[in-house]
């Protein structure tokens, strides 16, 4: 009996728990490498708008999913080039390309609408969104947790994960022993924001369907905010990841339950996200789990070649 | 095999702190053109004959001013390398404010009165939602941009609940809005036909613009908050409370900010309809630009906010792909914000082409 409850509730969270987790994911091996992510949010938005757009324009989802990871990886990439390359703040080009991404989402999301709408109305009939039947749903706990898996095993046991953390520890360091700080972060970059896609497409044509023209937006920093309280740590993000993707999975019911306005049941995941970062930062968690030590430091040699 | 290598220059590039901001504007604006162009067929020329309209357009002053104001508020902070991305939570908590003083107090028998408590609790809550996230970042080191940006959103929210709940007007034909604030409470326009700019605003304008210079230039803690931006452990080992300076400039970030959300209600808005943040302007995020190209200096602040405010501008007389406002907005500081945050490295380094290979 308890169980039936338990398994239901965790299959209806399915889809969100997989968006925000491969989002998270992402961004947390991302700033492995010692690059500050804040263009997450903006390239989020453009990624949902672009599986939207991409589901209707190919008539279904999967070779949006393919397309999505593709687009925010450039992303990712353009990103690492920029903060590695040159002696800038990871700040601006972070905010930068958030604005950007917030700008080129809503001109791609936009036409698509009519688009769909104006196939619906030719009598045109195909699905955008992914299957969300229990056993898909019980297979997106499998992917979150094979990709999960994939990460920690990257990180902590390969060559390239050594390479990944040394690039955001001490990248001086790293460039000495023999480490292409560039690549790296080049590659981390692409699998990041890959996940960070993936997670983009999960959320549109997984879990809410529609596009308007603020879909998405703020819900990268809530990924944000999971990864941070996190540690940035791929099973511990499982645990956070779990628990905005109840709270956003049954702010409805929270509210019919309890008789909230919409409004605030809308603040509420934003709250918890202030207020998990604040749990992570003021708890001896904060020291176990402690962020790069080059996070968002310029990395620049004097003469080098581009 | 050709080379390109990045050299530091000797001296930084002559007239570089004018010729970088306006050359990222140019490229800004014609890769905006072209990316609106491959992807919703807008002819670049019409984006440029808009731009050249914003210069010239009247309805360009209010937000000038508007930008100025809040891009002055961001120098504050950013001059301490403390990044407020969240004025838009602060300009809407001082919208709150203000339009609980003209709505729900018996002030408004004396508009004065009335006015400056708008503007006073303004700058309170603005002030009190910048400290929120100064406190954060200053005991618990948590980021700012994330924990401001995310605050934006509780902020849009609250005041939503509010205008959706216990703020909904009686005469609001099936809207869902507040009532229209009375008429004593509005910000008096100029006298000159098509301008949307009030004397309340002008004289905020030149209040926040002095107080900025004098707290910046002449007091002890605006020189301290320039050393926070360049090196705050020289600070720290001088024996100064760090703390205290990121919680004062997030706090008085916020609270000029927050008097811009009384400026928007009072002067021209006169009224808060659902959901707010699709009815105003989302100056907070365009002012970032307005700080940046500024490149700090308080002078430079109100030159780029009028230019920023064009483009703000064209951004709204420009359709494209049935969008217009925030969407067109966004590229265009996303485009000019990445040009200048990358042509500024040749302000300090040049690029020269060397041929050979080898080290």
């Amino acid at each position: 009996m308890i169980t039936d409850v338990l398994v239901s509730g965790a299959l209806a969270t399915a889809p969100a728990f997989i968006a925000y987790y491969l989002t998270a994911l992402g961004h947390g091996f991302f700033e492995k490498s010692g690059v500050l992510n804040l263009a997450i949010d903006g390239v989020f938005y453009l990624s949902v708008a672009v599986a939207y757009a991409t589901a209707v324009y190919t008539h279904g989802p999967w070779g949006a999913l393919a397309i999505t990871m593709a687009v925010a990886s450039v992303f990712g990439m353009l990103i690492a080039y920029l903060t590695t390359k040159f002696p800038v703040s990871h700040g601006a080009v972070g905010l930068s390309v958030m604005f950007l991404g917030y700008g080129i989402g809503a001109l791609i999301g936009n036409p698509a609408v009519f688009a769909y709408r104006d196939l619906r109305s030719r009598g045109v009939m195909f699905d955008i969104r992914l299957p969300t039947e229990p056993v898909a749903r019980a297979l997106m706990y499998v992917t979150a947790v094979l990709a999960g898996l994939a990460i920690l095993y990257l990180t902590g046991r390969t060559k390239l994960g050594a390479a990944v953390r040394a690039a955001g520890e001490n990248p001086h360091a790293a460039s000495a022993l023999g480490v292409d700080v560039l690549r790296v972060r080049l590659i981390a970059g692409a699998i990041g924001y890959a996940l960070i896609g993936a997670g983009a497409t999960f959320f549109e044509l997984a879990w809410l369907p529609t596009w308007q023209q603020l879909q998405g937006m703020g819900h990268g920093w809530l990924a944000f905010a999971i990864s941070l309280s996190a540690g940035r740590h791929p099973l511990l993000t499982m645990v956070t990841s779990a628990t905005f993707a109840g709270l956003l999975t049954y702010q409805y019911a929270l509210q019919a339950a309890y008789n909230l306005s919409p409004e605030v049941a809308k603040m509420v995941p934003f709250i918890a996200a202030i207020v998990a970062m604040v749990l992570f930062m003021a708890t001896p968690l904060r020291r176990r789990l402690a962020p790069p030590l080059s996070l968002g430091k310029v990395y620049f040699k004097e003469e080098r070649t581009v | 095999m050709v080379r390109v290598v990045i050299v530091k220059r000797v001296k930084p590039l002559p007239f570089g702190n004018i010729l970088i901001p306006l050359l990222s504007i140019v490229m800004g604006v014609v890769l905006a053109a072209l990316i609106l162009y491959f992807l919703s067929g807008t002819p670049p020329v019409l984006l440029f004959v808009n731009v050249g309209m914003g210069f010239i357009q009247i309805q360009t002053l209010r937000d000038f001013l508007m930008l100025t104001m809040l891009g002055t508020a961001l120098v504050i902070s950013f001059t301490g390398a403390i990044w407020n991305i969240g004025e838009e939570g602060q300009i809407t908590m001082g919208m709150m404010a203000a339009a609980y003083i003209a709505l729900f107090t018996a002030l408004s028998h004396m508009p004065s009165v009335a006015k400056l408590t708008m503007i006073a609790l303004a700058l309170v809550l603005g002030g009190l939602w910048g400290l929120i996230a100064g406190v954060l970042r200053a005991y618990l080191n948590i980021d700012e941009v994330p924990v401001t940006l995310i605050m934006n959103y509780i902020a849009y929210y609250a005041l939503n609940y509010l205008v959706r709940g216990p703020w909904k007007g009686k005469a609001t034909y099936g809207y869902i809005r507040t009532d229209l604030i009375p008429e004593a409470t509005h910000f008096t326009l100029l006298p000159v036909r098509g301008v949307t700019v009030t004397y309340e605003d002008v004289a905020l304008t030149v209040g926040i613009m002095a107080f900025a210079a004098f707290f910046l230039w002449r007091t002890a803690a605006g020189v301290r908050l320039k050393v926070l931006g360049s090196n705050p452990d020289a600070l720290r080992a001088a024996g100064v409370n760090v703390q205290a300076m990121i919680i004062l400039a997030l706090t008085i970030s916020g609270a000029i900010a927050g008097a811009v959300g009384a400026a928007q209600l009072a002067g021209y808005l006169h009224r808060i309809s659902y959901p707010m943040e699709s009815h105003t302007a989302n100056l907070g995020y365009t002012a970032i630009l307005v700080a940046w190209l500024s490149m700090l200096d308080l002078r430079a602040v109100p030159i780029a906010a009028y230019i920023i405010g064009a483009l703000n501008q064209a951004g709204r007389l420009v359709q494209a792909a049935r969008l217009g406002g925030a969407a067109i907005t966004y590229l265009f500081i996303g485009t000019t914000l990445l040009t200048f945050t990358v042509l500024r490295v040749f302000s300090e380094y040049s690029i020269r082409f060397v041929r050979g290979g080898g080290k």
